[in-house]
């Protein structure tokens, strides 16, 4: 009798090769603990609690006059701005000889729960801003706020409209029930005082689900698929490392802000609306005059367009530019796609303006 | 005979269990405070408050139990129905590594787009806030009982603990604010002498 299989052979071998990459992984690639995210060489130049203020050093002779501080997002950390050499948004702001500085919010702790907004925007932010004006020496300075990092940005700038030149707002959280993704249908449907009152802080795990709800089958089977058929691809696994470290480094948010920012962004939709307020002060997003350049990635599933795109219309500013971009979330600011296309053409708006 | 409700019936054994914690209390707590001398004398006499929480818990387990069953339900009938999609759309099992290819995109796009579809829809939306929230009630349960362990051994629990976080937190701003009005005074200060100077 002929034993033949109807298997193609080459299937049989891809299985056995796949399995045989599991086991070499570990001798052929690093533990994530032993990776180390930070890239761009940095001072650290204020710290007041458990937030940083970096300034990154120039790597150009010159540098155009006005600053530019980058509010990052409330959810993981600033790594992703500068995961690594050939994708790094500030290197490559640094390399178009831009003075960039980031504010890193740091891990709050059970004891920084009654940190608001008013601690995140005229504390933190403010205190950075007033920081960076004093060693440029300069009355003004550029800011760019990415994802939630753009809410705080936004609310800050209409209270401080004085102190910033340029405003970037790259996927910024804006306008919450315009928003299509799922994260937006959990916030709407959570009873955040209650979270806030028993737990606290916001926890990591819970930031954890809500990315496990985001392609759950792509983002939890496929992903991890390719990452060990491509195990002898260092480069690919270099960058797949890197941003999973990334993934996995969630602090928690401070409860008071937590709170604030679900009922007053998602639940009650109260910026867009020009009803939010903060530390006892009125947010009017026609405050917002200065020359503003927003920035949307068409294929985010986190800050769905929608969300961001109403800034553009809700501005005081007669100098804006709306910019839309074939990617996603993290796409747009870690990618070829952000080296070749997303930081060129911001440079080059933000070039005429410094 | 009227039958009972499981409302009825928990509501019984709530009180029964409530009346001889409270009996067995009263009874033993004078010869008992003759004998105590330490922290468990606090434990003691908090034990009532321990089985309150515990009663409350299997209360708050049962309404859980409602909603994790909806959310398991939810997601184990978005996976048939993906599957059906699957079975329809690439009946036949891959035997090279293209067709392999294939079908894997296949199985993947349809059940992401079938869960997303989920994960966005109300009925998910309203069922997972309730689920949280009931797990938020048996954390504050658990908390309470902590508190009451923590209290027997003359610890701070976890409310006393949050007005001293609260306190600092009102202290370090009302110190931010103060040295910025001080930063502005001393600014003024220098522009006066400069002025002063010239």
């Amino acid at each position: 009798m002929k034993n033949e299989s109807k298997f193609d052979p080459k299937l049989i071998e891809e299985m056995i090769k796949f399995g045989k990459n599991i086991i070499d992984a570990p001798k052929l690639v690093s533990a994530p603990d032993e990776i180390s995210l930070e890239v761009t060489p940095h001072d650290v130049v204020q710290e007041i609690d458990k937030t940083r203020l970096l300034h990154y050093r120039s790597l150009t002779e010159k540098q155009y006059k006005t600053p530019l501080l980058i509010s990052y997002a409330l959810i993981n950390r600033y790594h992703i701005l500068d995961i690594q050499p050939e994708k790094s948004w500030v290197r490559n702001l640094l390399l178009q000889g831009f003075d960039i500085y980031m504010l890193d919010w740091g891990s709050p702790t059970s004891m920084d729960k009654y940190l608001d907004f008013d601690d995140y925007v005229n504390g933190y932010l403010d205190s950075s801003v007033e920081f960076i004006k004093d060693e440029a020496s300069t009355e003004k300075i550029s800011l760019q706020g990415y994802c939630t990092g753009a809410t705080i940005a936004t609310a800050y700038i209409t209270l401080h409209p004085e102190s910033v030149k340029n405003y970037i707002a790259t996927a910024p959280v804006i306008d919450g029930w315009r928003d299509t993704t799922v994260i937006s249908n959990l916030a709407k449907h959570m009873d955040v005082d209650k979270m806030v009152e028993i737990i606290g802080n916001m926890p990591p795990e819970f930031m954890y689900y809500c990315f496990s709800v985001l392609k759950p089958f792509e983002q939890g089977i496929e992903k991890y698929v390719n990452f060990f058929k491509n195990i002898e691809n260092k480069k690919f696994v270099d960058n797949f490392l890197r941003v999973e470290k990334w993934l996995g480094d969630t602090p928690p948010i401070p409860g008071a802000l937590f709170r604030q920012w679900i009922k007053d962004i998602y639940q009650d939709n109260l910026l867009i609306q020009n009803k939010m307020y903060v530390g006892g002060s009125h947010i009017d997003l026609k405050k917002i005059d200065m020359p503003l350049f927003t920035q949307i990635a068409v294929g985010d599933h986190l800050v769905s367009p929608e969300c961001s795109m109403p800034l553009h219309y809700a501005v005081g500013s007669e100098d804006k530019t709306l910019k839309m971009y074939p990617t996603g979330h993290v796409g747009m600011i870690a990618s070829s796609l952000s080296q070749n296309k997303v930081l060129p053409e911001l440079g080059k708006w933000l070039a005429e303006r410094s | 005979m009227e039958s009972q409700s499981p409302k009825d019936i928990t509501d019984y054994y709530k009180h029964l269990s409530l009346f001889w914690t409270d009996i067995i209390h009263l009874m033993a707590s004078k010869p008992q405070a003759l004998t105590s001398i330490g922290p468990m004398r606090a434990f003691a006499s908090n034990s009532k408050k321990i089985s309150t929480e515990l009663i409350q818990i299997n209360e708050n387990l049962m309404e859980f139990n409602k909603f994790v069953t909806e959310y398991y339900k939810q997601l184990s009938e978005t996976w048939s129905e993906a599957q059906k999609k699957v079975n329809m759309k690439a009946p036949d099992v891959p035997h090279d590594t293209e067709q392999m290819e294939s079908f894997k995109r296949i199985w993947i796009d349809i059940f992401d787009n079938d869960y997303t579809e989920l994960f966005d829809s109300e009925k998910f939306g309203e069922n997972y806030g309730k689920l949280v929230s009931k797990e938020l009630e048996l954390t504050k349960h658990w908390n309470n009982i902590s508190n009451v362990i923590l209290q027997s051994a003359n610890l701070p629990s976890k409310e006393e603990i949050d007005e001293v976080y609260k306190e600092i937190h009102a202290l370090k701003k009302r110190v931010t604010k103060l040295e910025i009005e001080l930063k502005k005074k001393r600014d003024a200060k220098s522009e006066g002498n400069i002025k002063n100077e010239k």
